[in-house]
């Protein structure tokens, strides 16, 4: 340590001797490749680095928008770029004449897309191969009818009303489910960290989840119809969000205690925002399972559970 | 003598009750057929349009959507209706009343003497037997100015209202994205947040923030946190700098109690404005509206979204509010399907307004739901300008990171201005021009665009 | 969800010993559709102590029992209970930290004041919480600029520069009102730099002079000079590095350095020109605060106002000191607080893969050995932000191998990550380890190798714990 003197010692003291020289040295390799690492990473290059050379058109969605800058000449570029730390809002864009540029223009489009295909498609079927959940419909027969008609979404169809009340465990302690909602790339992306992350914490408790059901075309009030269908004591279901621009892979976990066609949106306790951007899917789980097993012993939800 | 029913091709066509014959007579909207009271096939739609324009400004103003005794609404927009005025025109068919004010006879000044004769379930009426074009001509030749520390709506005037939205109201990212506007001549409608955190203290810190970086550099414009009524009118009361006062309203009592409000509410904030504002006034409300929002609530009394829609605007005039606009696409595609039925609401919507006397804006806007993209918002945006719209909203390149959709953005401004032969608001231009990012002709200047330069 | 914690500063410096109470709020930022996002949302002085002389047995001795009644009277006086006190720290600055029992009188101090309240010292860290106390991070994040303060006391002079809020540099130099004392109209003791100062200065000054205000003003117009020299307001002599108070360590300013402002007892006569008799105090603070401010080359930096002058240190120990962890975390209530825990922190080449990660545990813990035995410690992670449960699993699994041998000596295994993971890391890692040990799992937290932390009990309804991280080192 340069220059020591009886003041570091003061603290030095304090603790079990260790082996200093080899901390500093540690301290010093981490500063220098913090530094490297840092001269790496200049932001505001305008198009990222895609393989040009091998006749590709770089990627336009290869870095988040919030990496991209585009005002040529700023007053104070540094001030700028900390700026966009702070907002996921697309700023720094410059402009053709009054209008976006090109390259702008086309990312949001980009962004667009993606969002209308998450509410546009289906989950994948090896999706809900993979997590083997037990697919069932709401009594919505098309996305179009979906989109227009919530009330349907928010009921289950016959042969699923069957299919669930014979397959899925009764009067569990909680039943985990799944839909697609409005974004069938929420349950795709996040699916594989939420699900699993919420087992390990409820295990700890020492409830099991057993299969898990996905409900097609499914709007939240879906859940209200499988609690009294299964007699479950506490339902979660995992669905896709409307899609913004920023992501169209977000996801929500609705929590409620014996929940019934009857009970208010209120009784109802949310986490939102579950996506790779926003709440990490895996912690996302571990605080739900946190929640789920407060419900339990609290035997109330949504606004009347104190968190 | 009221007549229910025609025949149009041979075929009979027969509607129980003015509430019913309204409801088939508006444009498709997927709002009305989840509500079950839209026209079932395209002739009926215009079998109901010829009925109701042979009804007579009175038979319309005698049905109101929901009955005087039960509603407050109806009762703020019936007491509030010019009897004299009234009586001149209650016998014009509905025919006569759209051809008036279509009419190159009819000037500015004659309707906005016929709206205050006119009630809400009337404007929404005459609007069913617009088209499109109609709705740009006849909104075009009403003006509806209104002050609150700048003057908006008057004529060569296109004002934008900055909306700086951020997902977890983060102090420096709201700050972020409202220079950034401010660059692009963007705010002098309003600066205008809708936080995620609706807590008085939260909504105080932001309004004390707004108010400070509007002195720091001297913006001539108005700020407000679009909180809940309760809790904006505590922030006044505590001393929090608020220009406006911010609710969503509807078109019925039932749908303002979803809202958690009423007339007295809305009272109340306009004298503690009155008192304890830091704006000039007089005009110190903001609402925001949007067709559908009444049905979402079950509040809709079997009525047609365009008559709820047209209810809230006849709500808000009593409250004299300096901004009022429709959120034409936010609802979802239950409500207003495609571009086609945004596009027609949103037209709808500000004719309804202007025709009313308020000052009318509109948020062009879309979900990631709904079959439209922003080439749809950007012609709505046009022709929005056209039928002399007070001011849209403006959001970093049109994406609200913290509502999820889309709608027009900070770019807008500047070109529909261009376009249009328009300025901001006198004073903001002034300002413009001081700053710097445009020149004495409203030229942008290598600035224009360029948030860092409100570093420091 | 809201909650308060009441914390107190206290700080032993050359001249002056101060205690100062205050309050944290915290609160849920978040939507309440969300997970909770529990942040630090307002802090108030809600007790200021008078200011005390700092009571010494000898020059090399500090008066322990006397500082204890001081504490003592300014809790009473408060009316706050030890009890009630959650936090805080005690910090012994300027020429007192190195006074024979000083690292004495920090223990004791800590365990007297309360449960969570802790020890420290070090010139970095007092330039840094004399800084905060000013207001210099604030002010610099504000203005998007770099903003610096000198804090001047009775022995040192401590600088830290913050950019945008972050830490950009610190220094100390001897350089203090209190270097040179008068008693009676005579010079009663002159520092040992400052007699070497003064030979350089060919001042001619010696203990028993009269004191003449000429000399006196010529002394603290030569050390102004050299605070001016520390920041390249003036080209350095050839004996500026014998004022630094680590010989070696000058200041490098890595940007430029826009706003400054300066606190510390001789801050108020920088600021406004005290009338009256100069020797007061019985020292030099006085003239060297004029000097200070009749300098030429240091108005060349924008002035800020400081938020506090000379309760800076005091009020950044009570008030800017305490942190709170992420608001989803994994712990053992029985376990806290836990103190003065040094970090092992993996780099990102060691969290490259389970096995570099598990072998850099092991091999990092023979850093915290005494005797041959592993010390207890805290282990920092980054990984990525928003891992999936498998990496969870295998950095879990890492961690439990690499440090096992650390839980096999009985002691906890605290993990503090950067990213928000805590929790699902807290669950895996219980979830696979073989016998159980307790356990705090912590985020949001940012710290560096040489670092200590200390972790107190829950916040917010078992939301969150305080959290005070102790930069011992700053390169």
């Amino acid at each position: 340590m340069p220059g020591s003197t009886g003041r570091m010692g003061v603290i030095l003291d304090m603790y079990q001797e260790s082996d200093i020289k080899q901390m500093v040295r540690d301290i010093l390799r981490d500063v220098l490749s913090e530094q490297v690492s840092a001269q790496k990473q200049k932001p505001g290059k305008s198009v990222s680095a895609a393989p040009r050379d091998e006749g590709f058109v770089p990627d336009i969605t290869a870095e988040s928008t919030k990496e991209q800058f585009f005002v040529p000449a700023p007053a104070d570029r540094d001030g700028y770029l900390r700026m966009k730390e702070f907002t996921p809002a697309r700023i720094g864009v410059w402009r053709a004449g009054p209008r976006y540029n090109t390259f702008s223009m086309l990312r949001f489009r980009a962004d667009h897309a993606t969002a209308q295909d998450a509410v546009f498609t289906d989950v994948p079927e090896e999706v809900l191969k993979q997590h083997n959940f037990l697919c069932g419909q709401s009594m919505c027969s098309s996305r179009d009818e979906f989109i227009t008609r919530p009330d349907l979404g928010r009921r289950l169809n016959d042969e699923t009303r069957a299919l669930f009340k014979k397959e899925l465990p009764q009067n569990a302690k909680v039943l985990l489910m799944t839909g697609d909602g409005l974004s069938s790339a929420a349950v795709s992306a996040n699916a594989a960290d939420v699900i699993p992350s919420i087992k390990q914490g409820l295990k700890q408790q020492g409830i099991e989840i057993g299969t898990i059901p996905f409900v097609k075309y499914c709007r939240v009030g879906a859940m209200d119809e499988v609690g009294p269908l299964t007699g479950a004591e506490v339902v979660c279901l995992l669905i896709g969000e409307r899609p913004g621009l920023v992501t169209a892979e977000s996801m929500s976990a609705y929590m409620a205690y014996k929940p019934n066609p009857d009970k208010p949106e209120a009784w109802r306790t949310v986490v939102s925002n579950i996506n790779r951007g926003g709440t990490p899917p895996a912690e996302a789980g571990a605080h739900i399972a946190g929640i789920l097993k407060k419900i339990l012993d609290a035997k109330v939800s949504g606004v009347d559970l104190n968190l | 003598m009221l007549k229910l029913k025609t025949v149009l091709f041979g075929k009979t066509y027969e509607f129980k009750t003015v509430k019913e014959l309204m409801g088939k007579a508006n444009e498709e909207k997927t709002g009305d057929t989840l509500a079950g009271i839209g026209a079932e096939s395209a002739q009926e739609r215009i079998a109901a349009k010829v009925v109701l324009a042979d009804a007579l400004v009175s038979d319309i103003r005698n049905s109101p959507a929901v009955p005087y005794e039960e509603d407050e609404v109806t009762r703020v927009i019936q007491d509030d209706t010019n009897e004299k005025i009234y009586d001149e025109f209650k016998n014009f068919t509905m025919a006569e009343l759209r051809e008036y004010i279509l009419s190159e006879k009819t000037v500015g000044s004659d309707i906005a003497r016929l709206s205050r004769g006119l009630t809400s379930e009337v404007i929404s009426g005459v609007t069913k037997l617009m088209s499109n074009l109609d709705l740009i001509y006849g909104a075009s030749k009403i003006q509806v100015t209104a002050h609150c520390n700048t003057t908006i709506g008057s004529k060569g005037v296109f004002a934008v209202r900055l909306q700086p939205n951020h997902p977890t109201d983060d102090p420096d990212g709201i700050l972020a994205s409202l220079m950034e506007g401010l660059a692009y001549g963007c705010g002098d409608a309003v600066i205008g947040l809708n936080p995620v955190d609706d807590s008085l203290a939260s909504v105080t810190r932001i309004l004390e923030m707004f108010h400070s970086f509007k002195e720091k550099w001297a913006i001539p414009t108005q700020c407000c946190v679009l909180a809940h009524v309760t809790t904006q009118i505590q922030a006044v009361r505590n001393g929090a700098p608020s220009d406006l006062i911010f609710q969503s309203i509807a078109g019925s009592e039932k749908g303002n109690e979803a809202f958690g409000m009423s007339g007295a509410t809305l009272q109340e904030a306009v004298d503690v404005m009155k008192t304890m504002g830091c704006s000039v006034g007089p005009n110190v409300m903001y609402f925001e509206t949007g067709q559908g929002s009444e049905l979402s609530s079950d509040a809709h009394h079997g009525a047609d979204q365009l008559t709820m829609e047209a209810r809230c605007y006849g709500f808000a005039k009593r409250f004299k509010p300096y901004l009022v606009n429709t959120v034409v696409g936010f609802i979802g595609p239950e409500y207003l399907y495609d571009s086609k039925q945004v596009i027609r609401a949103g037209l709808e919507d500000h004719f309804m307004g202007k025709l009313t006397g308020i000052s009318m804006g509109c948020d062009a806007c879309y979900t990631n739901h709904m079959k439209a993209d922003q080439n749809d918002i950007e012609n709505l945006s046009a022709l929005l300008v056209t039928a002399g719209c007070n001011y849209v909203m403006g959001i970093p390149h049109g994406d609200d990171v913290m509502l999820n959709y889309q709608c027009t953005g900070y770019h807008e401004a500047q070109t529909l201005r261009t376009l249009f032969g328009k300025r901001a608001i006198p004073e903001f231009d002034t300002w413009m021009i001081k700053t710097g990012i445009i020149t004495p002709d409203g030229v942008p200047t290598d600035r224009f665009g360029d948030a860092s330069i409100f570093l420091k | 969800m809201r909650d308060e914690l009441l914390s107190v500063g206290i700080d032993i410096g050359t001249s002056t010993t101060q205690v100062i109470f205050s309050r944290i709020s915290i609160e849920d930022m978040s939507s309440g559709f969300t997970m909770p996002r529990i942040e630090i949302t307002g802090k108030s002085v809600v007790h200021r102590g008078r200011i005390h002389f700092t009571p010494l047995l000898s020059p090399t001795e500090i008066d322990m029992e006397k500082v204890r009644d001081i504490v003592g009277d300014e809790y009473r006086s408060s009316g706050i209970r030890r009890g009630d006190v959650k936090t805080g720290a005690v910090v012994i600055t300027g020429e007192t930290a190195r006074k024979r029992n000083a690292n004495e009188v920090l223990r004791a101090l800590s365990e007297f004041a309360g449960d969570f309240v802790v020890a420290t010292a070090g010139p970095d860290l007092e330039s840094i919480i004399a800084a905060r106390g000013a207001g210099a991070d604030a002010y610099s994040r504000a203005h998007s600029t770099t903003a610096a303060n000198y804090d001047i006391g009775g022995g040192t002079s401590n600088f830290a520069m913050f950019k945008n809020g972050e830490l950009a540099c610190t220094g100390c130099l001897d350089i203090g009102g209190r270097l040179v004392r008068v008693e009676g109209g005579r010079i009663s003791y002159i520092a040992p730099k400052i007699t070497e100062l003064c030979a350089n200065e060919r001042i001619r000054f010696f203990v028993g002079d009269r004191a003449e205000m000429n000399i006196l003003t010529r002394i603290a117009e030569a050390m102004t000079a050299l605070l001016e020299m520390s920041i390249g307001l003036r080209p350095k002599s050839s004996f500026y590095p014998r004022i630094l108070t680590e010989e070696g360590r000058d200041i490098h300013l890595p940007y430029p350095l826009e706003n400054m402002c300066f606190s510390g007892g001789v801050a108020d006569h920088i600021y406004g020109d005290l009338a009256g008799d100069p020797f007061l105090y019985g020292d030099i603070g006085v003239i060297l605060g004029r000097a200070i401010r009749e300098s030429e080359a240091l108005p060349r930096v924008k002035r800020f106002s400081p938020s506090e002058t000379i309760r800076a240190t005091v009020v950044g120990a009570g008030s800017h000191i305490t942190e709170i962890s992420g608001s989803t975390i994994d712990y053992d209530r029985e376990l806290l607080p836990v103190k003065n825990l040094p970090i092992l922190k993996l780099t990102p080449e060691d969290e490259a893969d389970p096995k570099s990660m598990r072998e850099a545990i092991a091999c990092k813990m023979d850093w915290f050995r005494a005797e041959g035995r592993v010390q207890p410690i805290a282990i920092s992670i980054t990984l990525k932000r928003s891992p999936s449960f498998l990496e969870i699993q295998d950095a879990a699994d890492a961690i439990l191998s690499g440090a096992s041998e650390l839980l096999a000596a009985g002691h906890p295994l605290v993990v503090v990550s950067e990213n928000d993971l805590a929790k699902v890391l807290g669950n895996t890692l219980r979830a696979r380890m073989t016998r159980r040990s307790p356990l705090v799992s912590i985020d949001s937290i940012r710290v560096s190798n040489g670092d200590y932390i200390d972790i107190g009990r829950p916040a917010a309804s078992g939301s969150v714990l305080p959290v005070v991280v102790k930069t011992l080192l700053f390169v």
